[in-house]
């Protein structure tokens, strides 16, 4: 109802950015709703033998291809009946309860159905959410992923950009193209900035699937993420995929000794416009179990590039937290989302990230744009490189382990002066079109792209098919390296190499340290049960988390 | 935990004649007594690890690429390491990761360019079940991938009742 009069205060809040958001009113029909639709099923279990014959109130034959898939691989059948005996309450009240060891939650929820799971989620609020994550998330350890792109897909300033984004504690950096044909030089510059940074640090280029596995295989990645998995048939099928045919690449990637991880989030049913009137976190469920029953270690969730249709529904934002709680509470490494532009409201964004940031979880950030907005070919992050200061100041203030450090400018520039240098090097060892000096200077100092030159880009392109057609390896990269005098470098390349040759790696929640010692769930595994158990920040890490450049320090005033 | 060592002593064993016998047979079936104790193997046990042509895990060395020694090939996993790491995930609970890597184990075997076409194949509406019987044949009788196969026939029984074969119409729900 319009008003003749308009209050001033009310002119003001409509100017606010927050406004400028998307919101939107449960809409159930189609599954414009968070969690809690009347149309997810009712939870039900029957088992004969050893296979589920009905499951949330459907019967075997009638099982989409989703929900036979999940029957057969994600639900322990044998624990089931007493588990799905137990009310949705009282396995809430579980995951919260410092006293049932983490193990003891497992056991139940991988032997739930996935409308079960659905509703032992809609019995916790946030904050519950938040402490179930601190004693369920895999590994002890919590961690944080960036995005490193740019809008040109200049490569000099990709590699000095992931050189930076390593130094500053990003275990994990993806990248992405703005002219698909570059992908081959942003793994490579990803790969060269990356062991610059940190030896140690994983790097993947996410591309078109069979892309992703030849790079993956050639050395110039490490392992792959953006394999995405969806909730219902019609929609997985519109994906030109199949549980089966998932699962077959997963195992593809494993026996090349590749990591990697399912992709899937709340509001892609509903963007592909067939959700079936379920509620988006139901319908995540299901994504979660086909992951767990493909034997992939982990799930990239939290809406992720859909997040503007949970972002706009009531308690979408929980439904999110949700995602990432039941990825974790079916033992499977999370990088738990926040990688996405959704808000305008700078409150909305950083509260958007509180309950993983708060908990921790594997990767808190499955990419934190390690670049300016501008330069996110993701479509924007919900974090880019202008809000670091924030972060750390966040970390600080809560004594919280985000994963990152404060660091000096000194060290910024002149370790992206190294890694620009060293493409500069392999580019001339391997023919490509040359970087110049100056291109190694901008780039050393630049903000973005918006400081650097262009890049001959057809030049560029004849040299990425060169690379691709003529089977350039890391091994190749390293040679090249080493033989230009970048020695620690091409030996971080080897030892990444070496990796797949162990496989430690494979195992869940993995990352690597710059020593080349594998952290997992399997040796870092999480341990909390109540207060002084669990992650317990060392010295040595509160020192730095501490330690912000631009706070003033006692001894100089 | 003496009982582990023996195992794991006798594994040692078993792992050296083989590479004394120059044998590739497949690691038993049963289990190696490898589990989340030895993990990481690249810390822990080296002593188990080479490449496929059997260059011990050690050797694969920045200097040993620049003398020729070692080449890209040698930084491959073998089915041998994915069956110990599968070990290390059941002992660790996780039992899918096991059928994963199972699996990935049979497809060390399979060419890469020859993956990619399987993998095609298994997508919706591509193959009929005919096709995908003769994948599946193909990857026992041509690659030992019995795991494997079994999983791709699975899949055409479900294609067939989901309507997901090649010239299937779209499924209607």
């Amino acid at each position: 109802m319009a008003v003749s009069k308009r209050s001033k205060r009310f002119e003001v809040l409509e100017n606010r950015p927050v406004h400028k958001d998307g919101f939107i009113g449960e809409w159930i029909d189609v599954g414009l709703i968070a969690m809690g639709s009347p149309n997810d099923p009712k939870p039900s279990i029957r088992i004969e033998g050893d296979k589920v014959v009905e499951m949330d109130g459907r019967r075997r034959e009638e099982f989409s291809m989703i929900e036979q898939f999940v029957a057969d691989y994600a639900i322990n059948v044998k624990n089931a009946p007493e588990a799905m005996a137990k009310s949705e309450l009282e396995i809430a009240r579980m995951l919260v309860d410092v006293n049932v060891p983490r193990g003891e939650c497992i056991r139940v929820m991988t032997a739930l159905t996935p409308a079960k799971i659905a509703r032992v989620m809609d019995s916790l609020n946030i904050v519950e959410i938040m402490m179930a994550m601190q004693k369920m998330r895999c590994r002890q350890t919590p961690g944080n992923q960036c995005h490193i792109t740019n809008v040109k897909d200049h490569p000099v300033l990709l590699a000095a950009d992931a050189a930076e984004g390593a130094l500053r504690g990003f275990i994990e950096m993806e990248t992405t193209v703005g002219i698909v044909r570059y992908g081959a030089f942003n793994a490579l510059a990803l790969l060269v900035g990356g062991q610059t940074g940190r030896r140690g640090t994983l790097t993947q280029d996410a591309l078109e699937e069979a892309f992703e596995l030849e790079v993956g295989m050639r050395g110039l990645t490490s392992y792959a993420e953006t394999v995405s998995v969806y909730g219902t048939e019609s929609v997985f099928v519109d994906g030109d995929d199949t549980p089966w045919s998932k699962s077959f690449l997963a195992s593809a990637y494993a026996s090349r000794g590749l990591k990697m991880r399912f992709t899937s989030g709340t509001g892609s049913e509903v963007q592909m416009g067939a959700a079936e009137g379920k509620s988006m976190l139901y319908l995540e469920v299901l994504c979660i179990m086909v992951t767990k029953g493909a034997g992939v270690q982990g799930l990239q969730n939290g809406s992720i590039s859909c997040i503007g249709v949970p972002g706009a529904v009531p308690s979408g934002l929980r439904a999110i937290a949700c995602e990432n709680l039941v990825t974790m509470c079916l033992d499977l490494e999370v990088a738990s989302g926040n990688d996405q532009t959704f808000s305008h409201s700078d409150q909305r964004r950083t509260a958007r990230t509180i309950p993983q940031l708060f908990p921790g979880t594997d990767l808190i950030f499955s990419g934190y744009a390690a670049e300016p907005n501008y330069d996110n070919m993701f479509a924007g992050s919900n974090w880019d490189i202008d809000d670091m200061d924030d972060f750390l100041s966040i970390q600080r203030d809560f004594k919280v382990d985000g994963g990152l450090r404060p660091v000096s400018e000194e060290d910024v520039i002149a370790i992206r002066n190294k890694a620009a240098r060293a493409l500069q090097a392999v580019f001339a060892e391997l023919g490509f079109p040359p970087i110049t000096d100056e291109e190694v200077e901008l780039a050393t100092y630049a903000h973005g792209t918006k400081d650097v030159g262009d890049r001959n880009i057809p030049e560029d392109l004849k040299a990425t098919e060169r690379l691709m057609k003529e089977g350039i390896t890391g091994v190749d990269v390293a040679k090249a390296l080493a033989k230009r005098g970048f020695r620690d470098i091409a030996e971080s390349i080897i030892l990444m190499m070496r990796q797949r040759v162990a496989g430690d790696y494979l195992q869940t929640s993995a990352w690597i340290d710059s020593d080349g010692a594998v952290y997992s769930a399997v040796n870092d595994p999480n341990t909390y049960a109540g207060p002084g158990t669990g992650y317990k920040m060392s010295d040595g890490r509160w020192n730095e988390i501490k330690s912000i450049p631009w706070a003033v320090r006692a001894e100089d005033v | 935990m003496a009982q582990i060592n023996e195992q794991l002593i006798a594994d040692v064993v078993r792992q050296v004649l083989k590479g004394v016998n120059g044998g590739t047979q497949p690691a038993a079936a049963s289990g190696s007594g490898i589990s989340a104790a030895d993990y990481p193997l690249g810390m822990k046990r080296k002593d188990l690890l080479k490449s496929p042509r059997g260059i011990p895990f050690e050797e694969l060395t920045l200097e040993n690429i620049e003398s020729g020694k070692v080449t890209f090939d040698d930084f491959r996993i073998s089915p041998e390491v994915l069956k110990m790491q599968g070990e290390i995930a059941t002992s660790a609970g996780r039992s899918q990761i096991a059928l994963n890597l199972g699996r990935a184990g049979e497809l060390t075997k399979v060419p890469d360019a020859r993956i990619l076409e399987i993998y095609n194949s298994l997508r919706p509406h591509r193959s009929t079940k005919d096709e995908l019987l003769s994948i599946a044949e193909e990857l026992e009788k041509k690659f030992g991938a019995s795991v494997c196969a079994n999983f791709v026939r699975e899949s055409a029984d479900v294609y067939q009742r989901r309507k997901l074969l090649k010239g299937d119409l779209p499924s209607a729900e």
